[in-house]
């Protein structure tokens, strides 16, 4: 994205993620989690807010088979108010 | 300076030998003159000296400052976010204290690129996800080595537009580390991320609805610096 014409112009400076890399998940031990999540998305038209339950299961999954460092869920952003509207809504 | 003390004493010896001369002509100017020069003398010559010793410490002072100047401008952009800066503010509180702000929906697009030498087959799972600013959203990539040796990738991202990227925050992903995957094998790789809140205040982002995020894996080799500034790293 940064070629000659660019100079001068602001530059898209990409910033480290805040935790660090997921590790990869070579044995796929969380893959149901993930096709649970991905057919929520697919059956709420890619809405995110319909499906943080199936998120947080698969953030979940991965803390379990430490994929991720543990972490409580309101640093993650996972309230319990929005957990509930989302169950309501099913 | 010796030469000059030896020049005031040379003249202090005369001016007093004129002094203790009982000569009437002890005013006249024309024994007064050497003096009067010589006072004017060193008087210019401390005025030289003390002018070339303002310029000499303005000279150290702006060095000084220029070398000073790095981390003070990198402290200062890290305190006010001038610039995109990303400052060391607590994550944690912040992502834990955010409310959605339910009344802007935003689709996020998801793109995947991959360089030209490198073989994976790289795609995003999803196209798109409605998302709302201050909620974490989780997205999908996948990633597949067909080759028969294991390769190692290692990505760099971009957001579109421009002026959403200090917005766009990431809690956590795979880019710039390095990834191995082993041949034939097929890996799913999360981006959990969400918009800051503070995307509502801009006047800039009124019209921004929906929002590309790009990502792009290079092999990593040997001695690969990948196109990205050194404290991503």
């Amino acid at each position: 994205m940064s070629t000659a014409m660019t100079f001068g112009q602001k530059q898209f400076i990409p910033t480290p993620p805040d935790k660090g890399s997921f590790p990869l998940d070579h044995d796929g031990v969380c893959k149901k989690s993930m096709i649970k999540y991905m057919n929520c998305l697919f059956n709420n038209d890619s809405n995110n807010s319909m499906c943080r339950v199936e998120a947080k299961d698969y953030l979940a999954c991965r803390m379990e088979h430490n994929l991720m460092a543990k972490e409580d869920w309101s640093k993650l952003g996972f309230k319990d108010g929005d957990l509930e509207i989302s169950e309501k809504k099913k | 300076m010796n030469r000059l003390a030896c020049m005031n004493r040379s003249f202090f010896r005369v001016f007093n030998q004129n002094v203790n001369s009982k000569s009437k002509l002890l005013c006249a100017p024309k024994y007064g003159a050497p003096t009067v020069y010589l006072v004017r003398a060193t008087h210019e010559q401390k005025k030289t000296r003390s002018t070339m010793n303002y310029m000499i410490a303005l000279g150290v002072m702006t060095v000084g400052l220029s070398y000073a100047a790095v981390p003070l401008y990198r402290i200062f952009c890290q305190a006010y976010s001038y610039g995109g800066t990303v400052g060391h503010s607590d994550a944690d509180e912040s992502v834990s204290k955010m409310q959605a702000v339910k009344d802007r929906p935003l689709k996020i697009r998801f793109n995947a690129d991959v360089a030209s030498s490198m073989q994976w087959n790289f795609k995003p799972q999803q196209g798109d996800i409605t998302v709302v600013p201050g909620e974490t959203a989780l997205a999908f990539y996948t990633a597949r080595n067909p080759t028969d040796k294991p390769v190692v990738g290692i990505s760099t991202y971009n957001v579109i537009p421009f002026e959403a990227g200090q917005y766009f925050n990431k809690i956590q992903c795979f880019c710039f580390e390095e990834q191995q995957l082993n041949p034939h094998e097929k890996v799913d790789m999360p981006v959990f991320f969400y918009i800051d809140p503070e995307f509502m205040e801009d006047p800039r982002m009124e019209y921004v609805d929906e929002i590309v995020l790009s990502y792009t894996f290079f092999e990593a080799k040997e001695g690969f610096k990948l196109p990205v500034p050194s404290y991503a790293k």
